[in-house]
Parts: C-alpha cells; structure tokens; sequence
C-alpha cells in the first residue's frame, strides 16, 4: 500500500510540473496508469498528444476542442437531419434537389449513403463489449442538442431503425412486380433493451463517435474493429471518478481516438496490406522478431501453416482488445501509448505471448494450435507475466 | 504422434455480409447454444467438431470469416483449402440477399473448382421481418446448382442439418474413404469429375 501511496505522488509531481518532463512521465506511465484521481484519463490524453505539455494550456485547448467538436456534431448530423425532416414532409418533387434525385452529387444521395455506412456502425457498436453491462446503460451526459433539443434531429440509432424500415416497405417478387409489405418497426430489435425518451446509452455515444471520423475521414470511411479501439477509449473516459471530465468524455474520446487513429490506421486500410506500411508488414515484423527470439517456435508455426493472419492480425490490428478482459486492456495500452517508438512494444507483447504458449504450440497439432492463439489463456497467464516477458524481449 | 481420433478431415468455410448470424450459426452447430451478443469478427475465426457420418468419425475445421469488404484480402486466402462453403444471408434484409451473387463470384474466383457449396437463409424465426420470401433463396440456389435451407440459430431450426448436408455432400465425393486426413483434399480433387457435371 505504501508504495502504491509512493506511485500516486510520483504521477502527482510529474503532472503538477508547470511542462511535464514526458521522457520520466512516459516512463512512469509504462508501468501502469492508476485509475484513482483520474490519472489514467489524463495520461491518456497525454500520451495520445491531445493535451501538451504545458499544463497551464490545458484548458484553453480543452475548451477549444469542445467547441470543434459540437460544430462537428451541428454540421455533421442536426442541419442534414433538420433538412431530411423538413423535406421530407414537404417533398416536392420539383424542389432542386430531393430523395429521389438520381444525381450521385445529390445532398440526398449522400444522406442515403451515410445511412449505409451507419448501418454498420450501429450493428458493430449494439455488440460493443458485451460481457460488460456499461455500454448498454444510459450516459449521464446524453448529446444535450439531439436528444433533448428541440430540433426535432433524430438520434443516429432512430435514423437506422428507420432506414431498415423503409427498406422494409417494397419488395419484389420473382415476377418483378413490387408490392408493399407491412412490416413493424425495428425498434426493439434482437433483444436489445430500449431506453426511455430523452435517454442515450453509452454505445450510442459511441456510435455518433465513429460516424462522425468517419464523415471527417472519407477516405478511410468506417472499418469494422474501429469500435474496438475506441470502446477502451471511451470507457476510460466515461468512468473516470471526476464527474466533471465523465461530462466531457465524448469530446475527449473523440479526439484521443482520432489521434490514436491517425497512428495505426494503415492497418485497416486494404490496399495497403501488402505494403510496407500495412498490416501485411506489421505481421512480418512480429515473425522476424518470433525467429529471433525463438527460432524452433517460430518454425513450427511455419510448418504447421498457422499463418499470423488467423491470429495476430486480430491482435495487432485490434491492439489486443479482443484477447483479453477490459482491464487487462486498459493496463496493456498503458504501456503500448507510453511507447516512444509507438508501436514496436506492440510487436513485442505478441512475440512475449507466443512464446508464453510455446511448450503447448511445440507439442500441439494446428487445431489445438489455432485454439489457442485465438483464445489466449488469459486467466492462466496472466497480464503482468506478459507486460514482463514482452520488456525483456524489447531489451 | 497422437492417435489419431477421426477418419476424415473436411474443412468448411462460412462467409456473407456482416451482421448475418455466421458466427452464431457456428456456435449453434458447435456448442449448442445461442448468444445475441456476439462481437463482431476480426479476420478470422475457427472451431473444430467431430461428427459421424457413414460410420465414420469426421472432424470438420469450420473458419469462420468476417462480413466486411475490407476483410476480403485475408479472407479469401481460406477459399483455396476449404472443401466446403456456407454461403449465409439474412432473411430479415434484402441487401444481404442481393450481396449473395458477389459472394458466389468470390468462390469462384477463390475457391476449388469442385467445392461443395450451401446456401443459408438465417434469421428465419423472425416472420415478422422477413423480407427475403423463401422462394427466391430457393430460386437463386436451384438456379446455381446449390443446396438451400432457411435456418435460426437462435430457434436452433435446421443449424445441424445444414452442417451435416454439406458435411455429406462432401463425404459422397470422396472415393474409398480411406483414412488419411492429409491426402483427403487431393484425394477429393480428383474425384472432382466424378459428379460427371462436365
């Protein structure tokens, strides 16, 4: 306990420093940010360059982000909703443009396409960390704008119900002839509690999130797994112990989950995998570094074919959110985001678990073998044991 | 080495949009339950179960892959070795059901000429959504040659069945059955004109 009372004092001079010292703070945060007085979200931000170093500047550009943000979420999602709600009730069809303006400039067109994408976002967000009750429970700190403003700008997850819905309404039979289909609305739907009116729960935060990098991010668009970078994100953000960063912490999520985005993106871009710069060479990376360390290991998984693309393109791509418990995962990206060379330490966690497993994968056959990748032991090894494999081998 | 606990090795792929049940199909048929809340796949998955057929003990490595476009560079990796393909939509929306042709052409594109393939219809417990009537799954599956079944892993209604089928169709192919998991894919390419199809 004393010395745990010595690690809060040590974050606490770092951080109260008029310029923080990073190389002592990054150093210090490796080891694990502790959750008490909101010292892993400040970190965080730290370390993902959403705050400088400059303590006496946080606020101005705390403040400042918050209100890029909200012109964000206005520009983004509340004029194109008011303008899909207004037209939609008076839909003239000789208006310049409207719903069935066939033009792929159409702002309408783009409504259409983003509703696609959303779909998406909506499906992958609902089964966001599903062995934890957080996402499905109600923010304290709903988008005051959307849902309880007065514009009358429906929630994203309402803009999917109703988008399945009108798809819902025509169908075609073999003979081509339409016909409309009554069909209930998809509230409600597969099992999945409603909340009351004027409520958000935290995986709608979540989603409004992602849609709007996404709209920001053209290029890239919304890739299935960017959810699970940003949902630890979130979480730490959204269950912070100070009430006043919990109200911010869509805005703060949003920003460390771009940053953090703009580092490891190339990851989730397709044609990039076979490039230097993708996943393709990320993997390659990791089995150089599994030959060296451990040749007989690594030729093993060679022999057997189990290729790093059934195992360790999850892991890298996902940072390892999906191999273990969230708070292993959050104590794992203590160490990953304090990492000066962002991401090689990454490349050593995967090598450190493998070698982990490596008298079971020598001794099992491929099936055996995949299970295992694929469902890492985290209860048997656990995530110390595998933070202090992966520094030795960063030696 | 191990003894050996099965005769045959088959090995079968799923794939379809996202969001279609693949993956709770998969953990019907494997564990025999039902789970709403299943994260969405990254890459690839994999589950293995044994199963009797013929009166022989047949292990089924079953991949299962991710719906999205961007996962088709290392999905379609997996299409070369599988002798098996379920080609799964969601009856409750009709853009997965449009996506299937896409999917078909992936597998021919990927896959062995002589693979066996399956078309599923999942969700078929939710009427009320419905918006695939069961005659065009029917109909696009008697059009490419393709068994069909509309399944509910959630009411658990033909999961087991469309494993075992596929699993068969599979088995009926391969000539003389002899036990040796390594040379069954090779044996089964062979045989491919066995069908007489061409």
């Amino acid at each position: 306990m004393a010395a745990f009372r010595v690690r809060l004092q040590e974050f606490d001079e770092t951080l109260n420093a008029e310029v923080i010292d990073m190389k002592r703070f990054r150093k210090l945060c490796f080891n694990g940010c502790p959750y008490e007085q909101s010292y892993r979200s400040t970190c965080w931000k730290l370390l993902l360059n959403y705050l400088p170093r400059e303590r006496s500047t946080w606020k101005q550009v705390e403040e400042k982000q918050r209100k890029t943000y909200a012109q964000f979420i206005d520009e983004m999602i509340i004029k194109p909703g008011v303008k899909a709600s207004q037209d939609g009730v008076i839909c003239d069809v000789t208006f310049e443009d409207h719903p069935l303006n066939p033009n792929p400039d159409s702002k309408w067109a783009a409504y259409f396409r983003d509703n696609e994408m959303l779909v998406q976002i909506d499906k992958d967000c609902r089964r966001l960390c599903p062995d934890l009750n957080f996402f499905q429970k109600a923010t304290e700190f709903p988008s005051i704008d959307l849902v309880c403003g007065n514009n009358k700008v429906d929630t994203l997850r309402k803009r999917v119900e109703q988008c399945v819905l009108r798809s819902e309404t025509v169908a075609t039979n073999r003979l081509g002839i339409s016909n409309m289909r009554t069909s209930r609305l998809r509230s409600n739907s597969e099992g999945y509690a409603t909340l009351a009116e004027g409520q958000e729960a935290h995986w709608e935060v979540c989603e409004r999130i992602l849609f709007i990098y996404a709209k920001l991010n053209p290029g890239l668009g919304y890739v299935q797994g960017m959810n699970e970078i940003l949902g630890p994100l979130y979480y730490v953000f959204a269950s912070d112990p100070s009430r006043e960063l919990r109200e911010h912490a869509e805005t703060d999520s949003f920003f460390c989950f771009t940053n953090l985005m703009s580092e490891i993106r190339d990851n989730f871009i397709k044609t990039l995998d076979e490039t230097q710069l993708g996943i393709g060479s990320l993997m390659n990376k990791m089995m150089i570094m599994l030959e060296d360390k451990d040749a007989t290991l690594c030729h093993k998984l060679q022999e057997q074919e189990l290729k790093p693309q059934f195992f360790a393109f999850r892991w890298l791509t996902l940072l390892f959110s999906q191999e273990f418990p969230l708070p292993d995962v959050l104590r794992i990206w203590d160490s990953l985001f304090s990492d000066e060379k962002r991401f090689s330490f990454l490349i050593c966690v995967a090598c450190a678990m493998l070698i982990l497993l490596r008298d079971d994968l020598i001794q099992g056959d491929f099936p055996s073998n995949m299970k295992l990748v694929q469902n890492f032991p985290h209860s048997i090894i656990d995530v110390q044991t595998v933070i202090k494999k992966a520094v030795e081998l960063a030696r | 080495m191990a003894k050996k606990t099965y005769d045959l090795l088959f090995k079968l792929l799923l794939i379809g949009d996202s969001g279609v049940g693949k993956t709770c199909l998969l953990f019907r048929f494997s564990d025999d339950a039902f789970n709403t809340t299943f994260i969405s796949t990254i890459g690839i998955d994999f589950k293995i179960k044994t199963v009797e057929l013929g009166g022989k003990k047949i292990k089924l490595q079953i991949w299962d892959t991710a719906g999205q476009e961007r996962f088709h560079t290392i999905t379609t990796s997996y299409y070369r070795g599988a002798m098996g393909i379920m080609l799964v939509y969601d009856i409750t929306n009709g853009k997965t059901f449009e996506n299937i042709s896409k999917w078909l052409r992936n597998i021919d594109e990927h896959a062995n000429e002589d693979v066996e393939k399956m078309i599923l219809g999942n969700k078929c417990d939710m009427e009320d959504k419905r918006q695939v009537p069961k005659e065009r799954g029917d109909g696009i599956a008697r059009e490419h040659g393709i068994p069909f079944l509309e399944t509910s892993a959630k009411a658990n209604i033909n999961v087991e069945k469309a494993f075992m089928d596929l699993a068969q169709a599979i088995l009926n192919k391969t000539p003389g059955r002899d036990a040796e998991p390594r040379g069954v894919q090779m044996d089964h390419r062979e045989s491919g004109g066995k069908k007489g199809c061409c």
